[in-house]
């Protein structure tokens, strides 16, 4: 590797240990995002038990397997608010200006300010799957498909984070970040987070068809409740690493935009 | 291809303006700057002068609208990494992350500005210890005073051993004791051979640190020269008086026949005595012949503060 290679390889890991320990020493931060999903896979499974007998529902033992994949999906959009915040906060106390006026890679620090999105999107995954495995819910993928989950939880991080860093590195306020959390929880439910596609109708069915969270949500719940395919688990991962990849070069463009004309 | 015999700071006609059409403003209206090599340069003016933002653009986190600046050798905008490798940047408001210790800060810093990993730790402990942190090391950052988070701030900018130092409002806030401290460090800085430019709004800091002195007021460079010429150039000391409201148009015309008026603080007036100190009598004798009482009366020796006035027609911080 050339020295820039791996100077940049360093930076990612101080950067990236940053963003960790924020989340591990702000627990009131991460614990909503962890206690959500769980209270509305509770809610639906008790409420909806039922609905697994509609047609068009897929095979399912129990609502459970079925919700499993929304409420992690869930799970990690909010964390990933969560991180895009702390962006936000960085750049309104200037800890920002003190990373940008380093000789530090524009790269790094982008990444390392989402890495403690991305491990904990990982740690949601398995936190909901072990916290219901009690409960009665079963992966048929078993534990490749359950490591394409986390692996899947983590890109899903890396995704909106990206998309959100943008917006916290466009606008400089963490509120401004934090008030699109309501636009994302709409956006969740415009898709087949809580309800199979096949089950809806009019204009809820086309949004839920072009919002590509079903198309996420859909990777994550074929692994909980069909048999390991191929399909599910690159559904699973490339997707959320695509749009990684299109918010990561959004993000960049737009703090080069910001140094020419803040 | 950084150059021994340049001056490392220089720009020439640095613009930079914010916003477009009727609502443009001109924060930095063709500034022109040579610091040259172990100078403290001290940039002064009000808040909304310009100062914050030329530092930006010398030290690349703004690109200028219009001229040109090199630092340490190397042009600001297209050779803008081998700037920030070679300078340290210590800016407004020590922007310090709360969560972190100060060791960790320093470690990081150490990183972004790639220090071999072996020699990190050592690094941080020494600068600890320079700037009078070793104990509080290891406690977050949240809990430090104001003084404490400029001296870890200054710490961090020191990690790579910057030849070239950018300090923009490094004392604004502090109580004397921390201000004094830190002016002791600065000083001991720039006998080891770095080069300072450091912002201020307090005339004091810069009288104390800088060899050199610019006055900027709306974006433009009003005066600049070394502190003792400055003051020498407004000459006649300046004598101040208070008087009863309904007395203050007649006393200014009095006082108009010792010199020039000067800007005050309001329900103060100021002269420049021409003829200097011995004049005061005949200022009171004048005032009292109209049947004008002085409450009160101050003569004041020239300072950075006439300077500044004399610049730009206000005083700064309100200093009467």
């Amino acid at each position: 590797m050339s020295t820039i290679a791996l100077r940049r390889r360093d930076q990612i890991g101080a950067l990236s240990s940053r963003s960790i320990l924020s989340l591990v020493r702000q627990p009131s931060l991460v614990v909503p995002s962890l206690i959500f999903p769980l209270f509305f896979v509770a809610l639906g499974t008790s409420a909806f038990a039922r609905a697994i007998n509609i047609p068009g529902f897929p095979e399912v033992d129990s609502f459970l397997d079925f919700a499993l994949a929304g409420s992690v999906v869930q799970g990690v959009l909010f964390g990933s608010v969560t991180s895009a915040t702390a962006l936000a906060t960085d750049i309104e106390t200037g800890f920002f200006d003190r990373l940008l006026v380093a000789p530090s890679s524009r790269t790094a620090i982008l990444v390392g300010r989402l890495a403690g999105a991305m491990v904990y999107g990982l740690a949601q995954t398995l936190f909901f799957t072990l916290v219901l495995f009690p409960f009665g819910l079963s992966i048929q993928s078993g534990v490749i498909g359950l490591i394409a989950m986390m692996i899947g939880g983590l890109f899903t991080a890396l995704a909106v984070g990206a998309l959100m860093s943008a917006m916290a590195i466009k606008t400089g306020s963490s509120e401004a970040v934090q008030g699109s959390f309501p636009l994302i929880f709409i956006l969740l439910f415009f898709s087949s987070a809580f309800f199979p596609r096949q089950t809806m109708d009019g204009v809820y069915r086309r949004i839920a068809d072009i919002n590509p969270l079903s198309y996420l949500v859909e990777g994550f719940r074929s692994l909980t409740i069909d048999q390991l395919t191929l399909t599910a688990v690159l559904q699973t991962i490339l997707i959320p690493a695509a749009i990684s990849i299109i918010g990561i070069g959004i993000s960049l463009r737009t703090l080069r935009n910001r140094l020419a004309a803040s | 291809m950084s150059s021994t015999t340049q001056s490392p700071i220089i720009a020439r006609d640095l613009v930079r303006t914010f916003g477009s059409g009727e609502d443009e403003v001109r924060a930095v209206d063709g500034v022109n700057l040579e610091v040259t090599a172990g100078e403290v340069f001290g940039f002064l003016g009000p808040n909304g002068a310009g100062k914050s933002t030329t530092v930006r653009i010398l030290t690349t986190l703004l690109k200028p609208s219009g001229g040109s600046a090199s630092v340490a050798g190397f042009d600001i905008v297209t050779q803008a990494d081998a700037v920030r490798r070679s300078i340290g940047v210590a800016l407004q408001d020590a922007a310090i992350d709360p969560l972190m210790t100060g060791t960790e800060l320093l470690r990081l810093q150490a990183v972004l500005y790639g220090i071999p990993r072996n020699s990190q730790a050592e690094r941080a402990g020494e600068l600890l210890e320079r700037v009078g942190l070793s104990a509080a090391g290891d406690r977050r950052v949240g809990t430090y005073s104001g003084g404490m988070r400029r001296r870890l701030d200054l710490a961090l900018a020191l990690i790579h051993e910057p030849t070239v130092l950018f300090l923009d409002e490094p004392t604004t806030g502090l109580d004397p004791m921390s201000r004094m401290s830190l002016w002791e460090e600065i000083r001991r800085l720039n006998n080891d051979g770095t080069t300072v430019l450091l912002t201020t709004q307090y005339l004091e800091e810069a009288d104390q640190l800088a060899d050199r002195v610019a006055i900027i007021d709306n974006g433009k460079i009003v005066k600049e020269g070394r502190p003792e010429a400055l003051k020498t150039d407004v000459g006649a000391p300046t004598l101040l008086i208070s008087v009863a409201d309904h007395h203050v148009e007649s006393a200014r015309e009095v006082l108009a026949q010792f010199g020039e008026a000067r800007p005050t603080a309001e329900g103060t007036l100021g002269v420049g005595l021409t003829q200097g100190a011995s004049d005061v009598s005949n200022v009171v004798r004048a005032l009292d012949a109209q049947g004008i009482a002085v409450e009160h009366l101050e003569l004041r020796a020239p300072s950075l503060d006439d300077v500044f006035a004399e610049a730009t027609g206000h005083r700064l911080e309100g200093a009467s």
